[in-house]
């Protein structure tokens, strides 16, 4: 369990100018290529010791009912995606409207996925009427209990609603998702295009998810499989990354940057006197994400050297946590303006797509107000930054939204009319990176 | 920067290793073939501070960093002084530079035709891949091969072109690490510039811009090495003086080097008779940066470096630091005759208790 198998590399400029002191760094976390990536009928690995749970939401409120395809077809992607969960996981199936309901087992326990329990829960899934309301923080509370109750270590559900949380408060819902962090991760779907992009995100975000947009349900089976096709190749759970830093520095932030963009700054916890945790969740085999750290440290001499950070991947284990891999983030102070001035490209490069997520959503949110002209800007400079990082797929999603005039210098005109969907497409997936070519 | 810190045992008469009788000019232990008079490398199994200088910490990571303050602490490769009696050397980090990228290997012979002294200074060349790599291993491999050849009396020049290679070898292949992968941009290397002193002459090779001179008893000095560098090559071509070729923007940057990227460039090789008594002295540019002029060099160094190498070499490099202590700065000097070797226990390494760049201190105060 202790080997140093997952590999950490920084990408740095480490020289700062004299007085410098902030030192920004590109962290690559590789987990080991290994373990059972995927395979249908192999066991967890023993990393996952409890092995996987998975726990399936489905919103079953009344706006299901139109168009009558949705519920079908999210009947249709439970089934489908209960095909999917391999042999020995543990799975339920939820049913959520302004309440939240067990469909499989009845009891609200986990059964043990095999050919008979698939196909029970395919027979319950099959009965499900849309009636009620909407209460997404209720969903996530059924779903903590009923994790809470068993051993699994991967803990995983997928949530699908088509509607706003309606009845019940934001701060209602802020309450459970806090409940729910570090219980299980949930990756958010919505259907149709009556939902909220930004109550979505806060769910996948704070548990550690993906969300995305559906727009047809008849979309749903093959998403709804993929997304249980890679929480199956999960092998290694409640892995953190954890950042030492010198006395008097101070963590400006750490953001996930690919594959897409996530604060984690505000999710530290403490680890030691100067050390902190940032969570990541589960990883799979052979999985590579980036990272940004910032650091402030308190500025030396130049011709000093100083450990701006250490950063640890950590697994936790039952007597405290396993270190997996180690790396550091340096800063050199010099009077060389030549070294100190040179900008790190990946540093560059992830600054941009983090600004690129951020002007999205801006532009987005300004053009909802009817400000067009601070829409037109930020999505202007959105449509430069994407065309600067060759991030073709957010270009293409821009590109629905504003009339491109000239790429490179960012001038757009908005579109008069913009399909919803193609709206929230945009603002789901604003935060999708592309990496640099190595 | 006094040479308070070096810790040189008294002349020997046993083997340490099986305790029989030795005589001063053995090199190796006839009883049980303990090599007597090994050469010594500045920055070898350097050590680490015990206690931080910033923040008097006492928890220090195995790789050098504060666990506190974060502050890389002083290592003894900062500042290393090496006292074989016969030559002596001081490097130093300096003020500016994170670390010390110059290396110097000493050495002690006795062979058939009388005491011989060898030297080797090696610098890093700092916009390459792990320079302090590089020059510890060119000088740790080159002393190698001349000091076995010193031994056995065989031809210097010859010896001094394999030593170049044995340099070359090791900085190579240092570049294959770590995994073996592909070939790094900017491959580790370094300068190099090696004295082999007989009771005759001294056998001088190099590439690059460390430097040896001659600085004689009588106030004759010279210069005894051409660099390989811009500016040398401008002043060697008859282009300009020297003093205008320094003031290039370029003047630094080194066309000759030990490493994988050298391009098999050959080494300059020279012998010099030296007219009378002096001293050959080996530095990298961080010293003569300061002072090129081989009469100014002299005036710092004599007439102390007759009778005491170590302590003007610290002069030297106390000089340098003094004058600015821009870059890493390494000074060897060997008197001339060589003296007979007396057999030293293995000089440590010194720490400096306090790092010069210790705000709290002005620069001149450890002096």
């Amino acid at each position: 369990m202790s080997q140093t198998d997952f590999t950490v590399e920084v990408s740095q400029n480490e020289y700062l100018p004299e007085g410098g002191d902030d030192v920004n760094a590109i962290v690559t976390v590789t987990s080991p290529d290994t373990g059972p990536a995927g395979g249908r009928s192999e066991a967890p690995a023993a990393d996952a010791g409890g092995g996987i749970a998975e726990i399936i939401i489905i919103d079953c409120s009344g706006s299901m009912r139109s168009p009558p395809t949705k519920i079908a077809e999210a009947r249709g992607a439970t089934a489908a995606v209960v095909d999917v969960i391999r042999d020995g996981v543990a799975f339920a199936v939820v049913a959520g409207t302004h309440e939240a309901h067990p469909v499989y087992p009845h009891d609200g326990s986990l059964a043990v996925a095999g050919p008979t329990t698939r196909q029970q829960a395919k027979q319950a899934v099959s009965g499900l009427t849309p009636h009620g309301g909407t209460a997404i923080g209720q969903w996530l509370r059924l779903a903590y209990s009923m994790f809470s109750a068993h051993p699994a270590s991967l803990r995983h559900a997928i949530l699908l609603t088509d509607g706003r949380n309606e009845h019940e408060t934001p701060e209602d819902l802020g309450a459970a998702i806090s409940l729910c962090e570090g219980m299980f991760s949930c990756d958010c779907r919505g259907v149709g295009t009556d939902w909220e992009v930004a109550e979505l995100r806060r769910i996948s975000s704070a548990l550690l998810g993906t969300v995305d947009i559906v727009p047809d349900p008849g979309g749903l089976a093959a998403d709804f499989t993929a997304m249980m096709e890679a929480a199956m190749g999960k092998n290694v759970a409640d892995v953190s990354l954890r950042v030492w830093t010198p006395q008097h520095a101070t963590v400006r932030f750490v953001k996930q940057v690919a594959p897409t963009v996530e604060d984690l700054t505000a999710r530290r916890t403490q680890s030691g006197p100067q050390a902190g945790d940032y969570p990541t969740g589960a990883w799979g085999a052979g999985e590579s994400r980036d990272y940004h750290l910032c650091v402030r440290v308190v500025p030396a001499a130049v011709g000093q050297e100083m450990l701006a950070a250490r950063v640890s991947l950590v697994t936790a284990t039952p007597s405290g946590s396993d270190v997996r891999g180690q790396a550091m983030v340096r800063a050199v102070w010099t009077d060389d303006e030549a070294l100190s001035t040179r900008i790190n490209p990946n540093v560059a490069h992830y600054t941009g797509q983090a600004e690129l997520a951020q002007v999205i959503q801006e532009g987005l949110e300004a053009r909802k107000q009817g400000d067009e002209e601070t829409a037109t800007a930020k999505l202007g400079r959105a449509v430069a930054l994407a065309e600067q990082s060759n991030n073709e797929d957010t270009a293409r999603l821009l590109a629905k939204v504003v009339d491109v005039v000239d790429a490179a210098t960012g001038t757009v005109r908005l579109k008069k009319r913009v399909d919803d969907a193609d709206e929230m497409a945009l603002d789901t997936r604003s935060t999708r990176t592309v990496r640099t070519r190595k | 920067m006094t040479a308070e810190g070096a810790v040189p045992g008294g002349p020997r008469t046993a083997c340490p290793n099986c305790g029989a009788a030795v005589r001063p000019e053995d090199n190796f232990c006839e009883a049980c073939a303990t090599e007597l008079a090994p050469a010594v490398v500045s920055g070898e199994s350097p050590t680490n501070a015990a206690v931080c200088p910033y923040c008097q910490s006492e928890q220090i990571s195995a790789d050098g960093y504060c666990e506190s303050c974060g502050h890389k602490v002083p290592s003894s490769r900062d500042h290393t002084e090496i006292d074989l009696g016969v030559l002596a050397g001081v490097t130093d980090r300096g003020l500016r530079h994170r670390r010390n990228e110059d290396a110097m290997a000493l050495a002690t012979a006795e062979p058939a035709g009388g005491p011989a002294a060898v030297a080797v200074v090696c610098d890093g060349v700092s916009s390459t891949r792990r320079p302090d790599e590089a020059s510890l291993a060119a000088a740790q491999a080159a002393v190698q091969v001349l000091l076995a050849r010193v031994r056995t009396g065989e031809d210097l020049i010859e010896a001094s072109r394999d030593a170049v290679s044995a340099a070359q070898e090791a900085v190579e292949s240092l570049g294959d690490m770590p995994g073996g992968s592909s070939p790094w941009k900017d491959p580790p290397s370094a300068t190099f510039v090696s004295a082999v002193m007989t009771g005759e002459a001294v056998t001088l090779c190099w590439l690059g811009d460390s430097r040896a001179y001659w600085l004689g008893a009588d106030a004759a000095a010279q210069r005894l090495t051409l660099d390989d560098s811009v500016a040398g090559e401008m002043v060697a071509a008859g282009l300009m003086s020297e003093a205008d070729a320094l003031a290039l923007p370029q003047a630094h940057v080194v066309t000759g080097w030990v490493g994988a990227d050298s391009g098999g460039a050959a080494p300059h090789v020279a012998r010099f008779e030296p007219p009378g008594p002096g001293v050959v002295l080996l530095c990298s540019d961080g010293l003569w940066n300061y002072q090129p002029e081989a009469a100014k060099l002299a005036e710092l160094a004599l007439p102390l470096a007759l009778t005491n190498p170590l302590g003007a070499a610290s002069a030297l490099v106390t000089f340098a630091i003094e004058s600015g202590g821009a870059d890493n700065v390494t000074a060897v000097l060997a008197p001339f005759p060589p003296r007979a070797q007396e057999h030293y226990d293995k000089t440590l390494p010194a720490m400096p208790a306090v790092p010069p760049d210790v705000k709290e201190l002005p620069a001149d105060e450890p002096d």
